[in-house]
């Protein structure tokens, strides 16, 4: 068979339901076999998106997302999107087409050298140059996407493998790839900490969400009568109406979780890297902690926070092991009760009823209102750290950001990719002005793919989150923040054949959710909130929780 | 000096992979060998540079990539100094230890000379 149906039979072989690509001149002899397969193709309107579109698809099913951009520009196109899914070890494949192997470093016509540009931002990276060892690589990309640590790859397949021709044995070759080395030498070392701890609280990450470790770390933290603080990343991991569950922490997060973080004397940290979102400054951190750090990349045990007993494997499995260790013994709770009290001093009231409608009303809003397994997605600025601070992932909540990356643009095609994956359930985006207009053109995708996505727009005129850094860093000497000349968000989302609506008082929000939550249509609620909110309580970057902006937040349980 | 010695897949795009993780931790180099080893397909490449935290800092990272199979660090009296030197007498290859090997250089002054670490 040629080389082009030859991916598509891989891709089936994968059990891959649906694809999300732009075809181009190098892709045809695929797109020729894609005709024929009953995968469900999804032509978003730009490659970065098809690259999110794939990603927020993975999060939701746990399983690869498969996105295809065209040689040259649909290659630096996708490279945003690949590099979002690769700082939130996300499992994509992404395949581009590629000149043929004989004008290769020619600069022919759409070359790019994208081998060498996906090399950083991929897990691993393969480029075909003989057709034999296509369905090899094939294989071994899904592998490794979903081996271990989770992570993009990346496959170059120039036009002439895709016309080449594959033997039968090539594509019987069985394929494997090593699993990661677990080393849980640290274990008793870690029981013993743990037992010892008088103040223990647990750092859940992003790996936890991947591993689906929540119960077992829910269990783990009543038996030492621990609180759970988790990253962005791993925002509704643990339904966050569990007891112990005190939110995100971090720059934005909540202040009782920053507390726990900050004076607990044994952190438990699982599947989290120590971004400089949660740590703040680095020397600061966990100065009085003694760190358990589990993770199932062995590069990230002390790669920021140096010196800590470390469990290499992956969270469910060292947790288990941790469960075992400490099932017969007998924790005081009085650091349990503490923090039980504290955390009834940080649950302010933020359904504020004034207008301009302030932008916590609408999360408030769409905290009561969503289902109990709704999916959120958010875009990067203050819409998202309002979203990570306010909304409450409860049940079988999702909620899906770009965490690592920051990537403005991520959460409108990222939800129409979790809508694919899972349809049954209300997909909320929640979004800001500036980062939906560097994405809008997917209404179209949307509307064509008939994909009911409900875009919560807080719409402030501004990009909001560098304006509140110049505001409060730098003087308030505001340059290139103003959207000046923005379209009208109901009638571009209009044009595109979606439904939208405008709510300007704080009266109409929760109705205008409730008709978003109805909708079998794509639809846009534009909200337009007061430009003057910003996102506080902050932790200002480089500084200790000590040092926090405290706006409207109410917390008076102190950082120390 | 430290010295890491890795095998390695032989295929185009090892090295650029391997090296881009010296890069990203702001590392400079001192020396690369890379060759073929006793296995088929397979290479060694053996890297020097200066500091011990960073050699630490990048071998995890070193290990988790797809191509190389084994990465460690090489002990220090196992390092091999060798050299090649160009001066009015002619072409001149010296081996011998790191610190051997530096002191015929400074010795003999060459016009012209490439000094490497390798390691076995």
């Amino acid at each position: 068979m040629n080389g082009s149906r030859a991916v598509v039979e891989l891709l089936e072989g994968q059990k891959v339901e649906v694809l999300f690509g732009i075809p181009g001149g190098v892709l045809l002899p695929l797109y020729n076999e894609l005709v024929d397969t009953d995968m469900r193709h999804i032509l978003p309107r730009h490659e970065q998106c098809a690259a999110h579109m794939a990603d927020g698809y993975a999060r939701v099913s746990k399983r690869p997302g498969v996105c295809i951009a065209t040689s040259g520009p649909g290659a630096t196109n996708l490279v945003t999107g690949v590099a979002t899914a690769f700082m939130d070890s996300s499992p994509l494949i992404a395949l581009t087409g590629q000149v043929a192997t004989g004008v290769l470093g020619n600069d022919a016509f759409q070359e790019a050298d994208s081998f060498s540009l996906m090399m950083p931002i991929t897990k691993h990276n393969f480029r075909v140059t003989d057709p034999e060892t296509l369905p090899e690589v094939m294989k071994r990309a899904f592998l490794i996407a979903t081996t271990g640590r989770y992570g993009p790859v990346h496959v170059d397949l120039p036009i002439d493998i895709l016309q080449g021709e594959i033997s039968d044995d090539a594509m019987r070759k069985p394929v494997r790839v090593p699993k990661p080395k677990r080393n849980l030498s640290g274990l008793l070392d870690a029981i013993k900490l743990l037992e010892g701890a008088e103040r223990p609280t647990i750092l859940v990450g992003g790996g936890v969400s991947w591993s689906r470790a929540g119960p077992e770390i829910a269990q783990l933290a009543d038996l030492l009568m621990a609180p759970i603080v988790t990253t962005l990343m791993a925002k509704g991991a643990i339904p966050e109406d569990h007891p112990l569950v005190l939110g995100v922490c971090g720059m934005h997060g909540r202040q009782v979780a920053n507390y726990a973080l900050n004076n607990c004397d044994i952190l438990l940290a699982i599947g989290t890297r120590f971004s400089d979102r949660v740590t703040g400054n680095l020397s600061e951190f966990g100065k009085n902690t003694k760190v358990v750090h589990v993770d199932i990349d062995s590069s990230e045990i002390g790669k920021n926070v140096k010196g800590r007993v470390g469990l290499v494997g992956d969270a469910w499995t060292v947790v288990n092991a941790l469960i075992a260790g400490l099932l017969k013994r007998k924790k005081r709770s009085t650091w349990k009760d503490r923090i039980i009290e504290l955390k009834k001093e940080c649950t302010c009231d933020y359904n504020l009823r004034s207008d301009p409608i302030k932008p916590q009303k609408v999360i408030h809003e769409l905290s009561d209102l969503l289902p109990e397994d709704a999916i959120v997605t958010t875009e990067v600025g203050q819409n998202q750290m309002w979203a990570a601070h306010f909304f409450r992932c409860h049940g079988k909540r999702m909620f899906f950001t770009s965490g690592g990356l920051g990537t403005m643009g991520f959460g409108f095609p990222a939800a129409l990719g979790a809508k694919v994956a899972r349809p049954e359930s209300v997909v909320a985006d929640i979004a800001g002005d500036g980062s939906l207009q560097m994405v809008s053109q997917e209404f179209s995708t949307a509307v064509e793919n008939d994909i009911p996505v409900m875009i919560c727009l807080l719409n402030n005129g501004w990009l909001g989150m560098v304006k509140q850094w110049q505001k409060h860093f730098y003087g308030s000497r505001y340059l290139a923040t103003k959207l000046g000349k923005s379209p009208d968000f109901v009638k571009l989302a209009e044009a595109y054949g979606a439904e939208a609506i405008r709510i300007e008082k704080h009266s109409e929000v929760a109705e205008a959710i409730k008709r978003g939550t109805r909708s079998d249509v794509p639809i846009l609620l534009d909200f337009i909130v007061d430009p003057e909110e910003d996102v506080l309580p902050m932790t200002p970057p480089g500084k200790s929780s000590a040092e926090w902006i405290k706006g409207r937040c109410q917390w008076k349980g102190g950082v120390r | 000096m430290e010295v890491i010695m890795m095998l390695t897949y032989d295929q185009p795009g090892v090295m650029q992979r391997v090296m881009a993780e010296f890069t990203r931790k702001k590392i400079n180099v001192d020396t690369i060998i890379v060759g073929p080893c006793e296995m088929p397909d397979r290479s060694r490449i053996v890297i020097s540079l200066r500091g011990r935290e960073m050699a630490l800092g990048v071998i995890e990272h070193l290990r988790g990539l797809q191509e190389v199979i084994e990465a460690d660090m090489v002990d220090h009296r196992r390092h091999e100094g060798y050299a090649v030197m160009l001066s009015k007498g002619g072409v001149c290859r010296i081996t011998g230890t790191v610190e051997e090997v530096e002191t015929v250089i400074k010795k003999s002054q060459p016009d012209k000379y490439i000094e490497v670490v390798n390691a076995i």
